[in-house]
This record gives C-alpha cells, sequence and structure tokens, in this order.
C-alpha cells in the first residue's frame, strides 16, 4: 500500500512539474520572444506595459483555457471510458460535440446573436449539448434502467444526424455566416472573455472533484456491471450520475473553446500506460496530463508557422494520435485490453 | 473674398493638424488590414505608407506583398497585432471574431467592413473607409470616377440586346451569383439579365440553369476547376452558351475582390463578353 501510494506522489509531482514546464514554455513563445528571466521582472513590475499586457492579457488567459479544457475533457473521457468499459469511447461520441455545433449553427444562421452579445454562441452552445443529453438519455432509459449499449448506439447515431444537419445548414447558408460556423467548428481557445475561462476552470475542477467520490465505483466497474452490484456500488445511480457529469464538462468545454479532438480519447488511454488502472490516480494524473497537453498543443499551434494560427485540433490529432499509436506498438498489451477480450 | 480667407483658414488648421501628427482626432498612422480587399483600398486611397502589416493574402499591389505579415484573413496571430502598436485595426466579416474582439478589449480601434452586397454598398464602404483615415477627398474622387464610369457604361449598353447570363462562382455544388451579392451588379451593369437573380440562396442546380438556357456562361476560375466545369457545360449541346461557344472564364480575384476601381475594370470587361458582337 505505502509502495502504492509513493509509486502515485512519484507519478503527479512528475506531471505537475511537467505541467509547470508547459506553462513556462507556453510562457515564452510567440512572436515577441520572452525569455523566462524576462518574465519574472515582468511579474515584478519592471517590464514595458506592452510585454505585461502580452503576457497576462494574450498568453495567460489562452493558457488557463487550455488547461481547464484539456483537464475537463480528459476526465470526462476517463469516466465514459470506465463506464462503458470500451476503449473507443470518448467525449464526443455520444453527440453532446454534435448538439452543441447544432445549437451553435441555429444561432448564427438565426442571428440570435444579437439577444445577449458575446455570450451567445457558448450559450445556445451549451443549449444544444444540453438538449442532446437529455434525448440521449431518455431513449436509452428502460424500464429505470440506463442501457449502456444503447446509450452509446443512440449518441452515436444522434451524431450521424446532427452533423448531417449542420452540414444542411451549411450548405443553405449565406457566406458570410459560413465563416462563423467554419471558425467554431474548427475550435479555438482564443476567448476574449475571463468570465467564461473563470468558468471553465470552476466546471473543470468541479468535475474533477465529483468524478474523484465516485473512484472507487469506477474501479469496481471495470469488472463489469454486475461484479459491481456485487461489491455494493449502486450501479444505476452511479452510471446516470456519472453519464450527467460527463456530458456536463463536455458541453462546457465544446460550448466555450468549439469542437477540440483528441484530448478525450488519447490522454486517459496514455495516462493509463504509465499510471495503471486505477482510478484514484487515473483521473487525477489525466486531469494534469490533458491539461499540460493541450497547452503544449496550443502553443504549437500558434507558434509553429507563426504569423499564421492553426487550429489547435490540428495539433491535437497529429500529435495525439502519432504519440499514442507509438506508444502502444512499444507495449505488448493494450491498454483497457481486457474489455477487448470480454 | 472672405469666402476665400474661411477656406485658407481652414486650410491651415488641417495643417496644424496633420503636422502636429498624433494630436486627437489626427487620422490613424499605424493601420492594419485583415484583409486584401481592404489593402487595396488603402493603396488606392495612397495610405500605403500607414499601412504597417496585412495578411499573406494581400499580394496586390506588389508593394503590399513586401509588408509585415500578421497571418491569414482568417486567423491572424493577436499577439503579433498587439505588438505592432496600431491605431486602427481594419477588419472584414472573413476576420475571427474571438481575436476581433480581443484586439478591443486590449484598446485597439478595430473597424469592420463586412462584404458589400452591390456596387453602391461597395462605394459607401471605401467612402467610409477614407473619412476614417483621414482621406475623404481621395475617396470621394475615386467613387466619383469609379460611379461616373459604372453610369456611362450602363447608358453605353442600354440601347443594346439583353442576354441571359449565369456568373458561376462556386462548383461542387454548383454555387452561383444572386441578387445578393454584388456579382449580380455585374451582369446587371453591362446591359445582361442574371437568371439566377431571384434565387434564394447560391446553390443552384444544373436543371435550372437548362430550363432558363442562359445566352452566356461565366466561370470564375477557382483554382483550376473552371475549365472542367467548362466541359460539363459543353456536354449540354442544347444550351444556347454552347451552341454559339459563349463560355468564358474570369478570374476569381477580379469578380469577388472589389474595390469601385477594379469594379469599374472588371465591369468593362463584363460589357465586351457580353455584347462583343454588338460593340463596335
Amino acid at each position: 500500500m505505502t509502495n502504492k501510494i509513493v509509486r502515485w506522489g512519484f507519478w503527479i509531482s512528475i506531471l505537475c512539474s511537467l505541467l509547470l514546464g508547459v506553462i513556462l514554455f507556453a510562457l515564452c513563445s510567440g512572436s515577441v520572444r520572452i525569455p523566462v528571466k524576462r518574465i519574472m521582472e515582468v511579474m515584478l513590475g519592471a517590464g514595458s506595459a506592452t510585454e505585461y499586457s502580452i503576457l497576462f492579457d494574450i498568453r495567460l488567459p489562452r493558457i488557463i483555457l487550455a488547461f481547464a479544457i484539456g483537464g475537463a475533457l480528459s476526465v470526462s473521457g476517463v469516466i465514459l471510458q470506465g463506464v462503458f468499459r470500451n476503449p473507443l469511447v470518448e467525449p464526443y461520441t455520444l453527440g453532446i460535440s454534435g448538439g452543441a455545433a447544432l445549437g451553435v449553427c441555429l444561432a448564427i444562421v438565426l442571428r440570435l446573436g444579437c439577444i445577449i452579445g458575446v455570450f451567445s454562441l457558448p450559450f445556445f452552445g451549451f443549449l444544444g449539448a444540453g438538449l442532446i443529453i437529455v434525448l440521449v438519455y431518455s431513449l436509452s432509459m428502460k424500464k429505470n434502467t440506463l442501457k449502456v449499449q444503447g446509450l452509446l448506439l443512440t449518441g452515436v447515431m444522434i451524431s450521424f444526424v446532427t452533423s448531417s444537419l449542420i452540414m444542411l445548414i451549411m450548405a443553405v447558408s449565406r457566406a458570410e455566416d459560413l465563416h462563423g460556423i467554419v471558425f467554431w467548428i474548427m475550435g479555438s481557445l482564443e476567448e476574449p472573455s475571463w468570465f467564461l475561462i473563470k468558468l471553465a476552470v470552476v466546471v473543470s475542477i468541479f468535475g474533477l472533484f465529483i468524478s474523484y467520490l465516485f473512484c472507487v465505483s469506477l474501479n469496481a466497474f471495470s469488472l463489469g456491471e454486475e461484479e459491481a452490484l456485487h461489491l455494493g456500488v449502486n450501479v444505476e445511480r452511479t452510471k446516470r450520475l456519472l453519464f450527467i457529469l460527463a456530458s456536463l464538462l463536455t458541453g462546457c468545454s465544446v460550448a466555450i473553446t468549439g469542437i477540440i479532438g483528441f484530448v478525450g480519447l488519447v490522454i486517459p488511454h496514455f495516462t493509463r500506460m504509465f499510471a495503471g488502472e486505477d482510478h484514484r490516480i487515473l483521473l487525477i494524473s489525466s486531469f494534469l496530463c490533458g491539461a499540460g497537453f493541450l497547452i503544449f498543443c496550443d502553443t504549437l499551434a500558434r507558434t509553429i508557422i507563426s504569423p499564421m494560427e492553426l487550429p489547435v485540433g490540428v495539433i491535437t490529432g497529429i500529435l495525439g494520435g502519432t504519440l499514442f499509436v507509438y506508444t502502444l506498438n512499444k507495449r505488448k498489451s493494450i491498454p483497457g485490453g481486457k474489455w477487448l477480450s470480454k | 473674398m472672405r469666402l476665400f480667407l474661411k477656406e485658407c483658414i481652414v486650410f491651415f488648421v488641417f495643417l496644424c493638424v496633420v503636422a502636429q501628427g498624433h494630436a486627437a482626432g489626427a487620422p490613424p498612422q499605424r493601420i492594419i488590414s485583415l484583409g486584401p480587399t481592404v489593402t487595396k483600398s488603402l493603396y488606392l486611397l495612397g495610405a500605403e505608407d500607414r499601412l504597417i502589416a496585412n495578411t499573406v493574402y494581400c499580394s496586390s499591389p506588389p508593394g503590399a506583398r513586401e509588408k509585415e505579415k500578421i497571418g491569414t484573413a482568417t486567423r491572424m496571430n493577436v499577439e503579433k497585432i498587439f505588438n505592432l502598436k496600431p491605431d486602427l485595426v481594419l477588419a472584414t466579416s472573413l476576420t475571427n471574431p474571438g481575436a476581433k474582439e480581443k484586439l478591443k478589449n486590449l484598446g485597439i480601434n478595430v473597424v469592420t467592413f463586412p462584404a458589400p452586397v452591390d456596387f453602391s454598398r461597395m462605394c459607401e464602404q471605401f467612402l467610409e473607409l477614407g473619412k476614417l483615415i483621414g482621406k475623404e477627398k481621395e475617396a470621394e474622387k475615386i467613387v466619383k470616377e469609379a460611379r461616373d464610369k459604372a453610369i456611362s457604361l450602363r447608358e453605353k449598353t442600354e440601347g443594346l440586346s439583353k442576354p441571359k447570363v449565369l456568373v458561376q462562382i462556386g462548383a461542387h455544388p454548383l454555387f452561383v451569383a444572386t441578387e445578393r451579392y454584388f456579382v449580380n451588379d455585374y451582369i446587371e451593369f453591362a446591359g445582361g439579365v442574371n437568371i439566377a437573380k431571384g434565387a434564394k440562396e447560391g446553390i443552384y442546380s444544373r436543371e435550372q440553369v437548362l430550363v432558363a438556357d442562359p445566352a452566356v456562361i461565366i466561370i470564375a476560375t477557382m483554382g483550376i476547376a473552371a475549365e472542367e466545369e467548362k466541359e460539363i457545360w459543353r456536354k449540354y449541346a442544347k444550351l444556347s452558351a454552347v451552341k454559339n461557344d459563349r463560355i468564358y472564364i474570369v478570374e476569381t480575384d477580379k469578380l469577388t475582390s472589389p474595390t469601385p476601381v477594379s469594379f469599374v475594370k472588371t465591369l468593362e470587361e463584363m460589357v465586351s463578353i457580353l455584347h462583343s458582337g454588338e460593340m463596335r
């Protein structure tokens, strides 16, 4: 037991220091080079006003948002993969992102933006995500039990339907609306509103905290629903709460930043490779790993072909995908393989 | 005499203001353009020395290529823009709304010029731009010339035939110029009838084209797709445009990124395309 705690402590401290390193790297890099030493000086008030603004008004909000969204998506991925016992499930599989995208598209095309200004797109995104969650959830409830396989299939089908509807909207929308939709779908961490950034941080930390209360249940789930029941877990209630929690985390993330793929799928698997299957460590390390990964990817996205900025999804996809396949081939056992063999 | 004196005083005051440069209300001195059309307009107004940066798409006039680049028209580097300390950023409807909002929050003056729906709106926008950068007179002169020329071209074509025209600006799906798009003005000013004028959306079916039977089809280059599209239209031998070999290819840039000046130039080309046989 103590051995385990030492190992966990080791991984958490490694991940925390990596996260700090990535944050410093992200603060330093950009079209204006500000070395680490200079950051300290600027923090103490010695730098120019421009440097101060670049660090704290432009770079820091992006870093904080990437931290929150990366963490939220990863935790949501861990929860869903745990509940579904399926290694291919990710936050976007259940149609939540599709619902959010549909909400945003409708808001753009119907010009609902003027009603509540800056917050309109996140609001309608969240509304769309919420409606899809309710729909998928109620369709999968049979005799008061939540059928996870049915939920998965319904979710996949609904995401096909929403993506077709989005295509329909894009086909008939005006050119200027089309740009708005494409922007949003590509996903971006450039968020002008501090309120939404703070909201994302609160939601992601809250999500981590609540999901941590269920870490033992999640461990029981990995043995199978029936086994979990025998171990004394209130399976139905836990499934429902965890599904709603993961949906809220995803819905919030998608509503604020648009669709940023791969984080929620790859990070949980990647973390499992070194931290192990135990959800007590998996949840925290996935959160830290996802946060650091997204900050790193976003920094690459804005610097790699500067002054142009790539959509961050491009980097998360390429980097996450190749890194994952590489690590997978290096190892003999497949993470989550026990689910596949069942 | 008194009027002359007044004018002199006004001119003197104007000179003082210009000399002071950064005095309150002075025209912006460090401008960043976020779109090729805006860049072209700034050059037309003779404000190129005040343009400090533009996008990687801004390649005409040649001088614009040499300016500092801040990204593409859709994705720009906020940090770089901020670091260049502009006093005016000219955005378009393509500009990333988040980035625009961010710049505004940082205290930068951002003005948006959306894509114009017709020639008169295009002229108004050009005048607004002139006013904004303190080149009102130049803008008025350019717009007046363009308007006069457009009117005279219109008058010239009035007595001529009115061919049915289709302007195709996108393939897969077939996308055509409707009334909601200033390209429609090219057709009407040049004395043609736009068969897709009443269409609600730009997406159009080939069947509708066959029914309307345009006498002229104009295709925007769209990279390399135009030749292919021309071949596709050629398969419909019954179309008047095919029978009389009147399918033309026009550069996309000329058709879709206009200033009042380039509008008139393209309009001239349109007139010669539509009335090639009649205007001798």
